[in-house]
C-alpha cells in the first residue's frame, strides 16, 4: 500500500475575496508500513492535505495515487479507496451517533455491505484493538462514556473498516495526559498488530520524536521538510522560525551542551535518550559533570 | 458542497455599500422588497434589474458569489415557474395532452420567477455587505421604539446574533461530520429519496448533540462575563447617519419614484403603444 502524492494543490474559494491556497504543490511518497508524522503550525494545511488521501477533498491540481489507483480521478470508485484508507478526524467522538457502541462501530462495515457474521467479527476485533471490553461496552450508549472511552469507540469505528492505511488527525487533542498516552499506545499497538501504514497529524513534538519513522513539516501549505526525526529536528532555528518547537528533551540537551556539559545534543530526541546521555556523562566524570542537577531527570 | 450555501453569509469588503448605516440598509432593503411587489410589468423589472446591477457593482461582491446564493432556492424558483407555466388560463401556445402552455402562462411564469430572484438577491445583498453583529445591532436600533409596548428588542436581537453566528459554525460542523461518516463508507449521494433521508441520520444526530453542547458552553461563557440582558448596556458600534447615507437615501427615493410612476401611469403599455405607432415593432 503505497501513497504517491504529486504536485498536490488545493485552493479554497477560488476567485473570491477569501481565496486561500491551503496546500501548495506538495509531493511525496509513503511506503507500506511507514509511520509518518505530519507537523506544522495551525493553518499550515495539514488537515487539508490528509483529506485528499482518501478522496474526501478533490485537489485543485495534482494527483494522489494509492496503490496504483488515482484517487483524484473522476471515475475512481471512492468507496474502494475509503476501504483501504481509514481516517480519524479531530475530535472523532463528535461523530458518534448510534444507540450503542456496537452499532456505531458496525456503521462502517455495514456500509461496506458485509454479512452479519463478518460485521460482528470486525466489531469485536476493532473494540479489542482500542482496548474497549466488548462485554462491558458493546451495548452501552456511546454518549454516556468518558471522553477517552468515546474517542476510543470512535477510533474503533474506523478500524472496523480494516484499513491498510490509518490517518489520524490530532488524535490526542483535548485529552488528559493519561488518555493521551493511552491513545498513542493504541496507535502503536494497532500498527504492531495490523502492520498498517500510519499518518499522524500532531502538534506534539514529543510524540513525533518518539513515534515517527519519518516527519513531514508543513508551512503555509508547502511541504518544507521531509526526513527522519533526527534530520528534521537538526534545524531547530528553522523550526522555531515557522512556529514549531523542538522536543523538550532535545531543547534541554542543547541547553546542557551550551552550558558546557559534553553531550551530543544532535542525537537526542526522546526523554530516554536524554537520560542515557546524562547518565553517560555522569558515569565518565563520576557525577561531577552534572552536580547540582539532582533528582530523576524524567 | 455544503460550503456553497451563501445565503446569510457576509462577504468581506470596504465598499460604499458596506459602509452605509446599517439601519438605513435594513430599511432600504424593506423598501426594495415593497418596490419589487409594486412592479407589475417588465419595464419596471428592467429598472429593478439595472438598479440591482448598480448596487452589486458598488458593493464589489462577485456576481458568481451572488448566483451561488440562488442555488439552494433553485428548486423553489423552478417549481414556481413550472406551476405558473401550466396553470395559467389564456390563449394556448402549445398543447401536450392535458397540459397546455398559454401565452399568459409564459408571461406569469417568467414574472413570478424573476420576482423571487430579485427578492433573494436584494435580501442577500444586505447580509453580504453587513456583518451579522452590525445587522442585529441595526435591527435592535430599529425596534427600540417598540420597547415601550413590551417588545423585547434586545433579546430578539441577541437571539438573532447567536443564530446568525452559529450558521457558519454549524455548516462547518456538518461538513466535518459528513466527511467523517463518508470516510466510514457512508453514501449520501445515491439511492432512493428514502434511502438518502435515512443516510442523513448519522449527520443529524451528532449535529444536534453538538448544537446542544455549543449552546451550553455559550450560555456559560455569557454568564461568566456577567451578561444580564439589554438594560443599561452600551454599544461598541454607535450608528451615525452621514452624508453618504443621505445620498443613498435620496438615490433610493428616486428609484422608488420611478417604480411608482411606472406603475401608476402604466408606462410599459404607453411605450409599447408609442413604438407601435412609429412602426418600430
Amino acid at each position: 500500500m503505497s501513497i504517491e502524492v504529486n504536485h498536490l494543490t488545493h485552493t479554497y474559494n477560488p476567485g473570491l475575496a477569501y481565496e486561500t491556497t491551503a496546500v501548495d504543490d506538495v509531493s511525496f511518497t509513503v511506503a507500506r508500513g511507514e509511520f509518518v508524522c505530519i507537523v506544522g503550525h495551525t493553518g499550515s494545511g495539514k488537515s487539508t492535505l490528509v483529506q485528499h488521501l482518501n478522496g474526501l477533498l478533490k485537489p485543485t491540481s495534482g494527483t494522489v495515487v494509492v496503490d496504483g489507483v488515482d484517487v483524484t480521478g473522476k471515475d475512481t470508485a471512492v468507496i474502494e479507496v475509503r476501504k483501504k484508507i481509514g481516517m480519524v478526524f479531530q475530535y472523532p467522538e463528535y461523530q458518534l451517533f448510534e444507540e450503542t457502541v456496537y452499532k456505531d462501530v458496525a456503521f462502517g462495515p455495514t456500509n461496506l455491505g458485509l454479512s452479519e457474521a463478518e460485521i460482528d467479527e470486525r466489531v469485536r476485533e476493532a473494540m479489542a484493538l482500542v482496548d474497549l471490553d466488548y462485554d462491558t461496552f458493546a451495548q452501552r450508549s456511546p454518549f454516556e462514556l468518558s471522553g477517552g472511552q468515546k474517542r476510543r469507540a470512535a477510533i474503533a469505528g474506523v478500524l472496523a473498516m480494516r484499513p491498510s492505511v490509518l490517518i489520524l488527525d490530532e488524535p490526542t487533542a483535548g485529552l488528559d495526559p493519561r488518555s493521551h498516552d493511552d491513545v498513542l499506545d493504541l496507535v502503536c499497538g494497532i500498527r504492531a498488530q495490523t502492520g498498517c501504514t500510519i499518518l499522524l497529524v500532531s502538534h506534539n513534538m514529543e510524540d513525533v520524536a518518539g513515534l515517527a519513522d519519518r516527519v513531514f513539516v508543513m508551512n503555509e501549505g508547502r511541504l518544507v521538510r521531509d526526513g527522519t526525526p533526527l534530520e528534521v529536528f537538526a534545524d531547530g532555528d528553522y523550526l522555531r522560525g515557522i512556529g514549531l518547537a523542538l522536543p523538550q528533551a532535545r531543547a534541554f540537551a542543547e541547553r546542557l551542551a551550551e552550558s558546557g556539559v559534553s553531550i551530543d545534543a544532535k542525537r537526542i530526541l526522546t526523554r530516554e535518550a536524554l537520560v542515557d546521555a546524562i547518565a553517560g556523562v555522569a558515569g565518565d566524570t563520576g557525577g561531577a559533570g552534572i552536580t547540582g542537577m539532582g533528582g530523576d531527570p524524567s | 458542497m455544503i460550503r456553497d450555501i451563501t445565503i446569510g453569509q457576509y462577504y468581506p469588503g470596504y465598499s460604499q455599500i458596506h459602509k452605509l448605516d446599517t439601519r438605513l440598509k435594513i430599511l432600504l432593503t424593506f423598501g426594495y422588497m415593497v418596490s419589487v411587489f409594486l412592479a407589475k410589468d417588465f419595464l419596471a423589472y428592467l429598472v429593478i434589474f439595472l438598479s440591482l446591477c448598480l448596487v452589486v457593482a458598488t458593493a464589489e461582491v462577485p456576481f458568481r458569489f451572488i448566483l451561488r446564493g440562488l442555488r439552494p432556492v433553485f428548486l423553489i424558483i423552478a417549481f414556481t415557474f413550472v406551476l405558473n407555466l401550466f396553470m395559467t388560463q389564456g390563449t394556448d401556445l402549445v398543447r401536450i395532452g392535458a397540459l397546455h402552455i398559454t401565452r399568459e402562462g409564459v408571461y406569469t411564469a417568467c414574472y413570478m420567477a424573476l420576482r423571487i430572484i430579485f427578492l433573494i438577491i436584494g435580501c442577500s445583498l444586505l447580509t453580504f455587505t453587513t456583518k451579522p453583529v452590525k445587522l442585529t445591532d441595526g435591527i435592535e436600533a430599529l425596534l427600540k421604539p417598540f420597547v415601550r409596548f413590551g417588545l423585547p428588542a434586545h433579546e430578539l436581537a441577541m437571539m438573532m446574533t447567536i443564530a446568525l453566528r452559529f450558521i457558519p459554525t454549524l455548516l462547518e460542523e456538518t461538513d466535518k461530520i459528513m466527511k467523517a461518516q463518508q470516510a466510514r463508507g457512508a453514501d449520501f449521494e445515491t439511492g432512493s429519496i428514502f434511502r438518502r433521508a435515512k443516510a442523513m441520520v448519522p449527520i443529524f444526530i451528532p449535529l444536534i448533540v453538538g448544537a446542544f453542547r455549543m449552546a451550553s458552553d455559550l450560555a456559560m461563557a455569557m454568564e461568566a462575563r456577567c451578561y444580564r440582558g439589554g438594560e443599561g448596556r452600551t454599544k461598541m458600534h454607535v450608528f451615525r447617519f452621514g452624508r453618504k447615507d443621505a445620498q443613498a437615501l435620496a438615490l433610493f427615493c428616486i428609484y422608488l419614484a420611478v417604480i411608482l410612476v411606472e406603475r401608476i401611469f402604466d408606462l410599459q403599455t404607453f411605450m409599447l403603444e408609442m413604438l407601435r405607432t412609429f412602426g418600430m415593432i
